[in-house]
């Protein structure tokens, strides 16, 4: 098991796949860990991708800082990462948290990318969002991990995900309950103490990107996702229908198939953003649909849209 | 060696010599707790946060008199040599930087309650058989739920603004005390066949 070494801490990191060849950097949400990508490591290695995985400062594997966890810290390991990789093409995608460490990331060594996924993401904390967040913690620290995680799973799962494992969800979440621990988690939901939203850098993100948002994702929902689409000039946002929060873990078929469709096109020379809004197929390999004119993107109703 | 208890018996019980070694463990952590927070309250409460350290005492003491009425003890020779050098590691340390003695003594009481509460999991060597009806296994999960909710008092303590300006001292000790209690954590574990990951 691999170690990068970060000052003091050492961060755990996988990589799989041909040596030479377009890479893919996967980042964890803040609840979870590098094996959750295993369907992903799979997929994109099929399609000759080499993948990094690995456990952010405080989860999992990698070491856990005991009181305080910087989110520019968690920039420097992906950067320690993305620097093992030599100098091919690199994709970058992360979701939820780790989104937005993509997104610093590409703020701050943009250059470095050849295309970046953010998915589940925000740059700026909405009031519902940081209301969220000010519960999920509250529930941390009075419930434990077990209890965040009974919050977060029927918020971000469908009930399709879900029907089945009702009468075995304490095997669901144990291998997240045994690797996460609560003060390290905490310290990952309290770098948030000192956020500064990240809308007015959006603009400096000039690589091809692929915005991923869940069509029922209430947690991070439409309109956060907006902002990104509008602030990042060669983007597009891509919605993955019937999907919620944690559409990585329900649809790793067709997420991985995303994946490796964008980074194929922005190596030929395909991809277009736009700023354009896209509808997934349901499955695998189908094709993207555009968003049908004239209506709102940003409502759960057929409502005309603002501007034509 | 396993990352869990066991083999556990027939009806999903704990083997009596792990379950030895991991009270005995835990009486003397959570016990150093319980007397340092016993020399620290004064008998009449002059500040509201002193309500906190009053629920501290007696939550550790509750730890201490589940485990010793929960576990099944066996004689255990190595104990002996064992608990010598966790009471040494339990001694008050008062942290280093800090010019006020009083809270310097306070900052590193947090730091042995923070690595203790924060660092010792005991419900996560229980494997998924273990009984969930048995005393030690609801012992230790009561133990490990219990030390997450009074870790919110050492967090908010070593975060706070008496101690804001010595960020970088009270890291450097916290880290310190980790490394320090989880290798006595792991050597205690690995004499009876558990081994878990450690940092180097």
């Amino acid at each position: 098991m691999p170690f990068l070494s970060h000052g003091s801490y050492r961060i755990r990191y996988e990589l799989d796949g041909p040596a030479i060849g377009p890479a893919y950097v996967l980042v964890n949400g803040l609840t979870q860990y590098a094996e959750l990508w295993a369907a992903y490591r799979d997929a994109l290695v099929a399609k000759q991708f080499r993948v990094a995985t690995f456990d952010l400062l405080g989860q999992g594997t990698s070491d856990k800082p005991a009181l305080f966890i910087n989110q520019d810290d968690q920039v420097a390991a992906l950067d320690l990462l993305i620097g093992e990789l030599g100098d091919g093409p690199v994709f970058l995608s992360g979701i939820s948290f780790g989104g937005l460490i993509a997104l610093r990331y590409a703020i701050t060594h943009g250059k470095r990318l050849s295309g970046l996924v953010p998915m589940s993401c925000f740059a700026e904390l909405s009031p519902q969002l940081l209301l969220l967040g000010n519960a999920m913690r509250t529930g941390l620290i009075l419930g434990g991990t077990s209890y965040l995680q009974d919050l977060l799973l029927p918020m971000n799962l469908s009930d399709q995900w879900l029907k089945p494992l009702l009468d075995k969800l304490d095997s669901v979440k144990r291998q997240g309950w045994l690797v996460n621990d609560v003060y390290a988690l905490q310290n990952l939901m309290e770098s948030f103490l000192d956020f500064e939203p990240l809308t007015p850098q959006l603009a400096s993100i000039g690589v091809p990107t692929m915005i991923l948002n869940g069509e029922f994702d209430f947690l991070t929902p439409r309109a956060l996702h907006e902002t990104l689409r509008v602030h990042i000039p060669n983007s597009s946002l891509v919605i993955i229908p019937r999907a919620y929060h944690a559409f990585t873990l329900e649809k790793p078929a067709l997420t991985a198939d995303l994946l490796a469709r964008f980074a194929e096109d922005v190596l030929a020379g395909r991809w277009q953003g736009n700023k354009a809004v896209w509808i997934a197929p349901e499955e695998a390999g189908g094709a993207l649909a555009p968003f049908p004119a004239g209506y709102d993107h940003l409502r759960a109703i057929p409502t005309q849209g603002m501007n034509p | 060696m396993s990352e869990f208890f066991g083999p556990l018996d027939s009806e999903g019980r704990v083997p009596p010599r792990q379950q030895t070694r991991i009270a005995a463990f835990l009486i003397s952590a959570h016990g150093a707790l319980a007397r340092q927070f016993a020399f620290t309250l004064p008998m009449k409460l002059d500040s509201a946060w002193q309500t906190e350290l009053n629920a501290q005492l007696h939550r550790e003491s509750e730890i201490i008199s589940l485990l010793l009425r929960a576990t099944s003890w066996v004689p255990d020779l190595t104990l002996g040599y064992m608990a010598a050098s966790w009471e040494t590691a339990w001694f008050p340390a008062p942290m280093e930087g800090i010019p006020d003695r009083s809270l310097a003594v306070a900052a590193g009481l947090a730091t042995l309650a923070h690595a203790v509460h924060a660092g010792i999991r005991p419900a996560a060597l229980l494997p998924l058989e273990a009984n969930a009806d048995d005393p030690f296994v609801m012992a230790l999960r009561r133990i490990e739920f219990e030390s997450g909710r009074l870790l919110q008092a050492q967090i908010l303590f070593l975060k706070g603004p008496e101690l804001a300006p010595f960020r970088n001292a009270v890291s450097t000790a916290l880290e310190r005390r980790h490394a320090e209690i989880g290798k006595l954590w792991a050597e205690a574990l690995e004499g009876v066949g558990i081994t878990i990951p450690r940092a180097e």
